[in-house]
């Protein structure tokens, strides 16, 4: 199992990339969104707009895999961001995203979108 | 919607494979892992298997949420059986509050009455109770969500389609 850190144990299956893109920091997301991992994702976005990062793009695109978990994450962080002033925007092409993002009717709440804008 | 058909396979007993683990995220993926895995050797269809783990990481999501929520330690129970249909049940100890008992599930995404709850967190923990709900009535075809049961249990039983009679399995 993952999740201990420490000789030889596995890490959470979550990798997060930050970077900048326009007006855009960006939130590069690769492995596995889930309930455990999820926080990790979390706590980006929130270390972001304490920093005052309140445009955020968060990029599915290279994303392995995504649960319920995730997309209340998304949720979260779209409320938070909007209530300072911010907003969210989700990059994603990635098709088996796409299509939770559209069965759970998120692709009309959030701004989804094939690549960063600006980009 | 049928669950009539869950339980028996119209042949031998069906192979089964059953496990708990603790309401802890950190075992989600080892359960929807299995799942796939159980579900590609039972010879769902390869384009089937993404659905298989997703749906199965979701109810079990869903059922550690529902311990967590409730504070109760239990186990939660995994089974997948392979008869006529790749079927896995995935059930809590949690006493039910929340599910719709014995349909389809076609929640709202509101979760309104929910918002007295002001911590980011656990705010989001009760939408994605609510969105696994969402998901899996959209993912997933043949979907039952039943309880409680006496003990307080509720079961989400889920089937998949496998090959035609006899080539269900290659063992």
């Amino acid at each position: 199992m993952r999740g201990t850190s420490g000789d030889g144990a596995a890490e959470p299956e979550l990798g997060l990339g930050l970077s900048t893109v326009g007006d855009y920091a960006v939130i590069s997301v690769t492995g596995e969104i889930d309930m455990y991992t999820a926080p990790k994702l979390r706590e980006a976005v929130r270390q972001l707009s304490s920093e005052g990062r309140l445009k955020v793009a968060i990029d599915l695109t290279p994303t392995e895999f995504c649960d319920s978990t995730g997309l209340g994450v998304l949720i979260g962080a779209r409320r938070r961001l909007s209530d300072a002033g911010g907003s969210l925007v989700v990059v994603c092409a990635n098709p088996r995203i796409r299509k939770l993002l559209d069965l759970t009717g998120l692709d009309k709440v959030l701004d989804v979108r094939e690549a960063v804008p600006g980009e | 919607m049928n669950g009539s058909k869950h339980d028996r396979a119209g042949r031998a007993e069906p192979a089964t494979v059953r496990f708990s683990f603790t309401p802890a995220a950190a075992y989600v993926r080892a359960a929807r892992l299995v799942a796939a895995d159980v579900a590609a050797h039972a010879g769902v269809a390869t384009g089937l298997l993404d659905e298989v783990r997703q749906a199965v990481g979701e109810a079990c999501t869903r059922a550690v949420l529902r311990h967590r929520d409730r504070g109760i330690d239990e186990l939660v129970r995994v089974e997948f059986s392979i008869g006529d249909r790749f079927v896995a049940k995935i059930t809590d100890n949690a006493q039910d509050l929340r599910a719709r008992s014995g349909g389809r599930v076609a929640a709202g995404m509101a979760g309104g009455e929910r918002r007295a709850n002001d911590h980011e967190a656990i705010e989001e923990d009760t939408l994605s109770e609510e969105i696994t709900l969402i998901v899996l009535g959209g993912l997933v075809e043949d979907l039952v969500v039943t309880g409680p049961d006496a003990q307080g249990r509720t079961t989400v039983s889920m089937s998949w389609p496998l090959p035609g009679s006899g080539s269900s399995t290659d063992h």
